[in-house]
């Protein structure tokens, strides 16, 4: 079984479409973890918004340009990190903004990737990566905290 | 290109299958191409998690998906502790004397073979042993 | 969890010995399919049909455990046939030659029909 601290990585050029290829990868990683399949639809989504986020923005769309992914699980909590070169920073990242506010014009359409990744991990945090990018890191527990 | 790094833990060969696959059928690969791509990824990460890499989870398989007009290179390498026997190379293992041995296994190679349009069994610079398969698209 | 992809269970319909395979063949099915495989054969079973579904991942170490399994039935003079298999495992079992000691039929129906066809004949 897994004890100890287990990780795949994963190098992707910035071309949209191979966020499916990542997104996938990490699902059949979560799958053998033992995750029920909401959970990795959740997964799923979240990955791929922060892949297309790393392509789109962080790297500029120029294909040379890598993404990283590491998914790794340590027995209880499952992290993917997506890095991307940083040409571009991520820029301040505030609350998420709802929907609501977006339909009322309030909020750009796009950052809904922000919105979703907030919503589906149960962590999520934008950090810059200590060469020139930026780090999305999501977090899912793989136990719910019991209520007392 | 793709680069995957999996632990050398049997199983984690369906994380390259799966992403070998995805690939393959955004390129256009047909149903049983993938189907046969999936089978040669999974022989080769397995020898290499098996055997190269002696099931030392520390050590890494290292997995390239190179996509080059209409052909799909797919590379995978071992951190070599132990090196492909070459016997097994250009063998054609006869199930009537599988069944006469205890050990019924050594058919990974010999699918690769069968399934990919090109392989290439190497050192790699690093020293491991390296697999390199090719799958055309036929259009 | 990573090991446990394969369910195994059993049911005997007439005389055939059906032994469902559902999931991923590879090194850890062993020991499922080597005790599915013995307690068919001590309650006496003559005809026996592995049952593949949803079977994505059959690597060469679940031939080879297959492979077995041909052996063990040749020696007991027992009757093996493969259903439900996928046309890419329908191939490599044909490849591997695992097809010249036991029967490939589409699916199950068409197994038991003819199987059960071939023993009153």
């Amino acid at each position: 079984m897994h004890n100890g601290k287990t990780s795949i990585e994963l190098v992707v050029p910035s071309i949209l479409g191979y966020e499916i290829v990542a997104r996938g990868a990490v699902a059949t990683f979560a799958h053998f973890i033992g995750f029920d399949q909401a959970r990795i639809e959740d997964l799923k989504t979240a990955v791929s918004e922060a892949c297309i986020n790393a392509i789109e923005h962080g790297n500029q769309l120029q294909p040379d340009l890598p993404v990283h992914i590491t998914s790794s699980y340590d027995g209880h909590r499952f992290t993917v990190e997506v890095s991307d070169t940083g040409t571009k920073p991520f820029g301040t990242i505030t609350e998420p903004k709802t929907i609501e506010e977006k339909l009322a014009g309030a909020a750009s359409l796009r950052g809904m990737g922000i919105m979703l990744m907030a919503a589906l991990a149960d962590e999520f945090l934008v950090e810059p990566s200590a060469a020139p990018g930026n780090t999305v890191r999501l977090i899912w527990y793989q136990c719910e905290v019991a209520q007392p | 290109m793709i680069e995957l790094r999996l632990p050398s833990r049997l199983g984690y060969e369906r994380v390259a299958m799966d992403a070998a696959a995805s690939l393959a059928s955004r390129m256009g690969f047909e149903t049983d191409r993938v189907a046969a791509l999936k089978t040669a990824v999974s022989e080769a990460v397995t020898n290499a998690i098996e055997h190269g890499n002696q099931h030392n989870e520390a050590m890494k398989v290292v997995v390239l998906l190179t996509v080059r007009g209409d052909e799909l290179i797919v590379s995978v390498t071992d951190q070599g502790h132990k090196a492909i026997d070459a016997a097994y190379v250009n063998r054609v293992p006869q199930i009537s004397e599988a069944m006469k041995r205890d050990d019924k296994g050594g058919w990974g190679i010999w699918l690769i073979q069968e399934l990919m349009d090109e392989v290439e069994f190497t050192t790699a610079p690093s020293g491991g042993n390296q697999v390199r398969m090719v799958i055309h698209l036929e259009r | 969890m990573l090991e446990d992809e394969l369910k195994v269970s059993t049911r005997v319909i007439g005389n055939i010995a059906v032994i469902d395979l559902v999931g991923d063949v590879t090194t850890f099915a062993e020991a499922k399919i080597n005790a599915a495989y013995q307690e068919m054969s001590q309650n006496g079973a003559q005809q026996i049909l592995l049952n593949f579904r949803q079977n994505d991942y059959i690597n060469s170490a679940g031939i080879a455990i297959l492979i077995g399994i041909v052996t063990e039935v040749t020696r007991n003079d027992q009757k093996l046939a493969f259903s439900g298999l996928s046309p890419h495992f329908q191939k490599i079992f044909r490849m591997v030659g695992l097809s010249q000691y036991a029967k490939i039929y589409q699916d199950e129906q068409e197994a038991l029909t003819d199987l059960q066809n071939a023993a009153t004949a």
